[in-house]
Parts: C-alpha cells; structure tokens; sequence
C-alpha cells in the first residue's frame, strides 16, 4: 500500500529471507512508508518483524527481493543506510562495563560527533530519557526501564532520519511502557520516521498511523488501525464456550441474521454480525432452547485484536499478560541489585 | 582510526574493570614458573651448558611469558558482547566493521604488555638476569604482547563463527599443545627425536627461541628476527582470518 506523504523513507519489494535447513522467516514483504510516519509492524513472537528489521538495518542480507531505507539500497549502499537510521533492537544493546554517560559519549564518537559537541549531546539525551542523575553508574545496575530508555537515547545520538525500534516496550512494566510511548511521540514531532515492531495490539492503535500485521514471514494485513477496524465492518460477539462442543453450539446458532462468519478460537467462538446487542439475545434464546451451557456472551466494536483475528484465524492476546509479569520480575530484581 | 582509537579504549576500560579476568591469566603463569623452577632447578644446575650461568627460572621465563599473553579473553569479551546484543549495536553504527576487532586487538597489546612486565618482573625476582639489558628487556615485553595480540585473532575467530561461549572459552585449549610441544623445557638437541621433529615444525618454538635469547644469549640477531617473522606471520593468518570472517558477519 502506497503511503500518503510522497517519497518513501523505507520500501521493500518482495523481500524474503530463509535460513539455513529452508526456514522462511520472511516472505516476500512488501513495504512503502513515508517520511514522518510511525508505522506499526505487528505480529507475535516468531512472526517475521525483528528478521525483517534486521534487513532494513543492513545487519542481515535478504535472500531475496529488496529494500531501501532514507533512499539507500540497504545491500548496496549499507553504508549511507547506517549513517541515516537509528536502531534500538529486541535485545537491549548496552555495554555492562560503561556508565550510561560513558556508552553515550562513545556512540557519540562512532557517528563522528566528538569533543564537546558528543558531551553536549550525552547530557542533551541523558536529559531527555531521565538518566542524568543515573549517568555515572556502569549500565549492568540499572533497571530494565532505565536500559531501555539508555539504549533508546543511544540510537538517537545522531539525530536519525529513520528509528527502527524493535519491540521497544516488551519486557517493560506499564509505566515505562508509556514513557517509551511519550518518547516515540516526541522524536516523531521532529520529523523522524519510526518503524516500531511489537506484540501489543494497545501500542500499535496508540501510537501508530499505519501497520501491518506479519504472520508466519507474510504480510496479512495493511492499513490505519481505523481502516482495519473498518474493514471487519462489523459487532463481534463473543462467546465463552465454559466445555460446550463448539461444534454443536455452532449449530445451534445457526445462520443468525446479520451474521457474517464465524471464528472458532481455543475456548470460545467470535461471531461477526451487523447488529451485536440484537443478535446477543436470539443466540442467548437459541442455545437455551437446545440445552446448550456456555459462559459469558459478549459484544464489542472490532479492535485491532479482532483485526488480527479475522487475517490469521487466531489471536494475538496472552503474550501480553505474560511478558508484563516477567517485565516486572525484571525491573524489581534490577531495582533489588542497586537499592543500598 | 578515530573509531579504532574509541573502541580500543573502551576495552582497555574493559580490562581495567574486570580484572577478575586478568588475574587469573596472570595466575597460572607464574605458578608455572615457581612450580617448574622449584621441581627441574636441580636437574639443571646453572652449570648445565645450555644456561651459560643462569639458573633454570631464565630458561623457563620465556614459556611463562607465552602462556601469560595468549589467552581467549579477548575472544570471550567479543562472544559476551554478541550474546548481550551489544555487538550488533555497533554493527549497525557507520564504522568499518574491522574497527571493532581493530580496537580490541589494542587493548590486548596494553593488556600483553602490563602482564609480560609483571611476569618480566618475577623472573627478576626469581634471579633472572636479562643479557640483553634494559633494552632487551623491553623487546622482550613488546614481542611477548605482540605474540598476544596475533594469536587473539584465533580466539576472536572462533568467538566470530561460532557465537558461543563454550566453544570460544574452549579453544584455549589447543594453546596447551602449541606450547608443549616446544623446547620449553629443554633445547631442541635434548629432546627425543620424534619430539624434536614435532617441536621444529612448530612455529611456537621459534618465538620462544627467540624471548629466550634474549634473556640468555643477548642479542642474537638471526633468533630474535625468526621470532618476530613467526609472530609477523601468525598475526597475518590469524587476524587476517578474523578480518573476513568479521567482514562477512550476519548479524
């Protein structure tokens, strides 16, 4: 799909990457975002985004097909891709040794801004991520929210065209989540293009103006969150099926007016209908009069989750629950390894 | 070379704050001398003909020199370095990517030299006196650390295609036969026959030919220039190696 802000600053064309014993992990990926945007790559775990962003990077070689980034081949002319774009990868890249000043100061020197103008710049973005009175402390103490804002401050020494941030909220609790969202925000106010990969259906609506949805190395689904939403079209009710067959509750709905599909799930079947609220009380009078037990029968307008639903037939919720628990293990035990 | 400059104090930074890395690889080679002294000392009294006076410590300085230098902490720096990430940060700055081997390969001449000047300074201690002098004395540090810097390059290798720990921490160990199999403990006209071919054909033996030279003939020139055409042609192979193979790195 064809962004709406004229020269692109990523593109790619079919671009697919295997690995060794065949593996696809990207397949033929077609890109085109505008300078400016935040654009939202989604997808779960495995689904293709940090291999495809290694590409755009220029860290991996595609196997096919090709991509430029701020106007530069990224295997041709990898070198002018590095000096435009900034990276804050999935596994947080920090230097255990350096105080978070020292690793500023460095990334500084390597994009050639050195003396004073690089200990100018560290205090600009120590500033900036609230990690001046940290600064003087080696990384290896700092939490899990304080390394992700250091190594978000490091990718930005240079002031980047584009920023990559490879799921830049995932293993962090709900407050430093929204601190990270603050900071996208404001990069993206000075004109940086972002492409942000994460698992959150709620940062992809919040911060991003257009996506894509990535599924087994494939593009399934493009557009604004609205237009996706808008796309389904339709109320989605919801019901927990508590042990009944789901085949057997499926028939007994049967063909409701209005009803556009249906999509059985783990423990539950999502139906697509034109008028939730009335729909909810015939399928309700209908599984009461086959003897069908069920638990709870919801409705709801459709969220990117019912998006992600109807493009791969599954949902992406659950990780999320689970990678905040564990964020917030990480960050008590870090703040564990510097209280007093 | 600003870039060389940057990364190689960064780890210099690295060994200095580390020295739980450093230490032990100071450890060994100087149990290995006083153990080795203490046990062959009077099997090689100083009147033996091949230590022109000196005692055995002279002999045995320029084995515990090597194992002082060579050490796979530099390649277990850099596979630390890729497991947390951190590396491929630097892959995707606009740097020559043969900087960040580059900039470790200098911290490894300081770290080489500090631990040669220490192990230098036992042997002094232990009663060795350097024929060469002061001057000898310090080409005898500069050629240990640069032994160093050269066969860093086939830890880094290793820490370059296998990205793994184990691997890299294990290659060290093919330093052991390298080593032994040399005129360590006796010239080469003492050893068996079948030792002495392993030994010749081993470049190991002519750089520690070369140190101990130094530090018991003088300056014998033909010596001392095999040891460094050895040390020159290791660190091209070795370096070289990793080099490419940091060239072609996918990250």
């Amino acid at each position: 799909m064809e962004n709406s802000r004229g020269a692109p600053a990523i593109e790619a064309h079919e671009l697919s990457r295997t690995f060794k014993g065949g593996i696809e992990a990207v397949r033929a990926v077609d890109l085109n975002i505008g300078q400016g945007e935040i654009f939202g790559f989604l997808g779960p775990n495995g689904a293709g985004k940090s291999t495809t962003v290694r590409m755009l990077c220029t860290l991996l070689p595609p196997s096919s097909g090709s991509a430029s980034v701020a106007g530069h081949d990224v295997v041709r002319d990898g070198d002018a891709v590095r000096r435009d774009i900034g990276v804050a990868l999935q596994e947080i890249g920090l230097d255990p040794v350096q105080t978070g000043r020292e690793l500023l100061e460095l990334q500084c020197g390597l994009y050639g801004i050195s003396g004073s103008a690089g200990r100018e710049r560290t205090e600009e973005l120590l500033e900036l991520v609230g990690l001046t009175d940290a600064a003087d402390r080696r990384t290896k103490t700092y939490s899990g929210g304080m390394k992700r804002r250091l190594d978000l401050a490091s990718a930005l020494v240079h002031r980047p065209r584009v920023l990559f941030l490879d799921e830049p909220t995932t293993g962090l609790d709900p407050a430093s989540r929204l601190t990270v969202w603050e900071e996208v925000r404001r990069i993206n106010a000075d004109g940086t293009t972002i492409f942000l990969t994460t698992q959150y259906l709620e940062e992809a609506d919040e911060l991003c103006e257009r996506l894509a949805i990535i599924d087994h190395g494939g593009l399934v689904a493009e557009g604004t969150p609205e237009d996706l939403k808008a796309e389904i079209g339709s109320d989605v009710v919801t019901v927990q099926l508590r042990g009944a067959d789901p085949e057997r509750t499926r028939e007994v709905i049967g063909e409701l007016p209005g009803l556009d599909r249906v999509i059985p799930e783990e423990n539950e079947l999502a139906l697509f209908v034109e008028d939730g609220a009335s729909s909810i009380a015939e399928i309700v009078r209908r599984l009461d009069a086959a003897g069908v037990a069920v638990g709870a029968i919801s409705v709801s307008r459709p969220s990117l989750d019912d998006v992600f639903l109807e493009a791969t037939g599954r949902r992406l919720e659950g990780a999320e629950g689970e990678n905040a628990d564990v964020a917030a293990e990480e960050d008590e035990a870090a703040a564990r390894a510097v209280a007093p | 070379m600003t870039e060389v400059l940057l990364l190689g104090r960064r780890a210099v930074r690295e060994v200095v704050r580390y020295p739980e890395a450093t230490i032990p690889t100071l450890f060994i080679p100087l149990f290995f001398l006083a153990v080795n002294i203490g046990q062959v000392s009077p099997t090689f009294p100083d009147t033996t003909p091949f230590l022109k006076g000196q005692g055995y410590a002279a002999f045995q300085l320029p084995v515990s020199l090597m194992f002082a230098v060579a050490t796979a902490t530099t390649g277990l720096a850099l596979v630390t370095e890729i497991d947390s990430g951190y590396f491929d940060k630097l892959l995707v700055a606009p740097i020559r990517r043969t900087s960040l081997i580059l900039g470790r390969l200098g911290a490894d001449l300081v770290r080489g030299v500090a631990a040669s000047t220490v192990v230098v300074l036992a042997g002094l201690a232990f009663g060795v006196h350097i024929e060469s002098g002061v001057l000898g004395a310090i080409v005898l540090i500069l050629l240990a650390a640069l032994f160093g810097v050269a066969y860093a390059g086939f830890g880094i290798l290793v820490a370059l295609t296998t990205r793994n720990v184990q691997a890299t921490n294990t290659s060290f160990l093919l330093f052991f036969p390298l080593l032994f199999l040399t005129p360590n403990f006796v010239p080469f006209d003492r050893l068996s026959p079948a030792m002495e071919t392993l030994a010749r054909i081993n470049p190991v033996s002519y750089v520690i030919v070369g140190l101990r030279s130094l530090i018991i003939d003088g300056w014998v020139v033909d010596k001392i220039l095999v040891c460094i055409g050895v040390i020159l042609a290791m660190g091209l192979v070795l370096i070289g190696l990793s080099l490419r193979a940091i060239k072609g790195y996918d990250g």
